[in-house]
């Protein structure tokens, strides 16, 4: 799943439209939209560190992500001098407040530049060589507890500088911004889908292990053994089939006997 | 090859640093205060990063050189270890790195004298004797020499001090700055092996068995000693076929004389690294092998690692003397 966060509506809506997201009525503490194959989701935070950090925690518990997820925070920012309009992908975070600092992992060829920002608690126009937003470090913050840091981003695009400050932007103008880049958004995530296909394939469950769990009774370390087995067997023995082997064992504990014994039994090779 | 590097704030003047980002100013570079704020961030996936490793600028404050463990001797009483640079070049489904580390970034102390100090102050507390200092614990010593330029900083250490030893532990074929300079006796280039098809399946990246092997012959030819580490033995079931075809090329081509040990040790990693390594690539063959636990480790089962040692072992005495052979008989 990839999960798009959003300070301002005006943000949000370009992509919306792109996205073709629909609002999801039942959740009504932040505004949730989600595309119709529930792939995409982008809610709409507010300002501020606060309202993001919640923001993230409630898209989490109402939507059970997983790690393999795909997290951007996408909006605009100050900058000194990068010209208006452009999009900058964010190589690290620095939080004003407490100068704590984190780094997203940028192991693709990005579809555009990549910078600093500095989140703040209050808007500044003392423009510095960095990004300005107000509620980056918060994302992170929170995304990095859920998922791994290549596979969660920001992507600012620039509103103001030191040539035209905060007082030139308004939502219009925004809207135009965001929608103007809506390639760059496209091409990052389409960096990140094989990223995040490879941690879901490494997730996974094994084959079979559903079947076994509610055929049998594990305890949670045996659990992990019959995973763990199970992986082992398709390595190991990926021609021959498991279920009659087990048919006919009464318990979790001699299920995981049998597999053991035969994978030992088995000749093995580490190359074809 | 480098697209990011990572600097430590107070590193950022070091002529190391200054000469390192020369070479690549097309890197996007990116300011930190400790290299751990990056490299051991634990959300992070090993897995993902090592396709596109960040270089990382820092420098190494305490732990320069350590004392290692006697198993890993070879031949001097007195052993040490020290990491110029942390993870490697290649990508060996074997290797520890991968379990020990959380982040797959290159790690690269520019501070190299405090290193040689290090090594000065544990010489003087050796008086007379010799002292064996390892490199290639926590990385490949030589696959990244065109950017770290370590052999040309170390060697004149050994060559003033005679009494210690250097081993420099590779996979590498980047021998030039090696060649292009006169050898020094108390330097031992050791490269790692395994039979050709369980390399081809274990250690991507790595140069081939043959181009390892053309390399030793070149280095021997300009008069270098080189060392040969079996280490780990990794198990199939054609093991004595092809460890026995491996054993015949190199031994057929090598010269004895200039041989200076030999060192093998069954495949066996930290109970914590194999569990991590399993979920890091859960389709790897390498860990559904044979396994057995022994005080925290994850390696062969006796019988097996046995087997395997005396067969390794049987054909390598026929071709070195005793005294140049240093089997690891370390359990699991």
């Amino acid at each position: 799943m990839i999960h798009l966060f959003c300070a301002l509506p005006c943000e949000a809506e370009p992509l919306i439209q792109h996205f073709k997201l629909s609002d999801i009525k039942e959740f009504d503490l932040f505004r949730i939209y989600q595309s119709k194959d529930k792939e995409i989701s982008l809610t709409t935070t507010g300002i501020g560190k606060l309202n993001m950090a919640a923001a993230v925690s409630y898209q989490h518990a109402c939507l059970k992500t997983s790690a393999g997820d795909i997290w951007l925070n996408i909006g605009v920012a100050g900058h000194a001098n990068i010209p208006l309009g452009e999009a900058r992908l964010v190589n690290k975070i620095t939080d004003e407040h407490d100068n704590a600092s984190w780094y997203p992992q940028i192991i693709f060829n990005s579809p555009c530049a990549s910078t600093n920002l500095i989140t703040l608690d209050n808007p500044s126009t003392e423009y510095q060589d960095a990004l300005f937003d107000m509620e980056a470090s918060a994302f992170y913050q929170l995304a990095i507890r859920l998922g791994t840091a290549e596979l969660i981003h920001c992507l600012k695009i620039i509103s103001d500088n030191t040539e035209q400050n905060t007082a030139t932007v308004n939502a219009d103008k925004v809207k135009k911004m965001i929608a103007a880049k809506i390639q760059t958004i496209e091409k990052l995530i389409g960096c990140l889908k094989p990223l995040s296909a490879e941690i879901h394939s490494i997730t996974a469950e094994p084959k079979h292990y559903q079947h076994f769990i509610e055929k049998w009774h594990f305890t949670k370390s045996e659990s992990l053994q019959l995973s763990r087995l199970l992986r082992q067997w398709s390595l190991c023995l990926p021609d021959v089939d498991i279920m009659p082997l087990v048919a006919e064992n009464k318990s979790g504990k001699t299920v995981l006997n049998t597999l053991r014994e035969s994978i030992n039994n088995s000749e093995f090779a580490i190359h074809d | 090859m480098i697209d990011t590097i990572y600097i430590e704030e107070e590193i950022a003047n070091h002529p190391r640093t200054l000469a390192i980002l020369k070479r690549f100013p097309e890197a996007t570079k990116i300011s930190c205060q400790r290299y751990g704020e990056v490299f051991n961030s634990k959300s992070q996936n090993f897995r993902l990063q090592k396709k596109q490793p960040a270089l990382i600028l820092a420098r190494k404050h305490k732990g320069l050189v350590l004392p290692s463990p006697k198993e890993y001797a070879i031949g001097a009483e007195h052993n040490y270890y020290f990491s110029h640079m942390l993870n490697c070049l290649y990508d060996c489904r074997y290797c520890f790195l991968q379990g020990k580390f959380q982040s797959a970034h290159y790690v690269l102390f520019v501070n190299y004298e405090d290193f040689i100090e290090e090594m000065q102050l544990i010489l003087n507390q050796h008086d007379e004797e010799a002292v064996h200092f390892f490199s290639g614990y926590d990385c490949d010593s030589l696959a990244l020499e065109p950017v770290t330029d370590f052999t040309n900083d170390f060697f004149p250490f050994f060559e003033k001090n005679t009494r210690a030893l250097l081993e420099i532990r590779t996979k590498s074929t980047q021998i030039r700055s090696l060649l292009k300079r006169s050898p020094i006796k108390n330097c031992v280039v050791a490269f790692s092996f395994t039979p050709d098809k369980i390399a081809r399946a274990l250690e991507n990246k790595a140069p081939d068995i043959n181009k390892r092997l053309q390399a030793i012959l070149d280095l021997q030819k300009a008069g270098w000693q080189i060392g040969l580490r079996f280490d780990p033995l990794i198990y199939t079931k054609d093991y004595a076929k092809e460890y026995s075809e491996l054993f015949n090329e190199i031994f057929s081509k090598i010269d004895p004389d200039l041989t200076h040990s030999i060192s093998l040790g069954g495949f066996r990693l930290p109970k914590d690294y194999f569990r991590k390594l399993e979920k890091l690539y859960p389709d790897e063959k390498l860990f559904a092998s044979p396994q057995a636990e022994e005080k925290n480790n994850i390696g062969y089962p006796a019988e097996i690692r046995h087997e395997m040692l005396d067969f390794c072992e049987n054909i390598i005495t026929q071709h070195v003397p005793a005294e140049k052979f240093f089997p690891c008989h370390e359990s699991v």
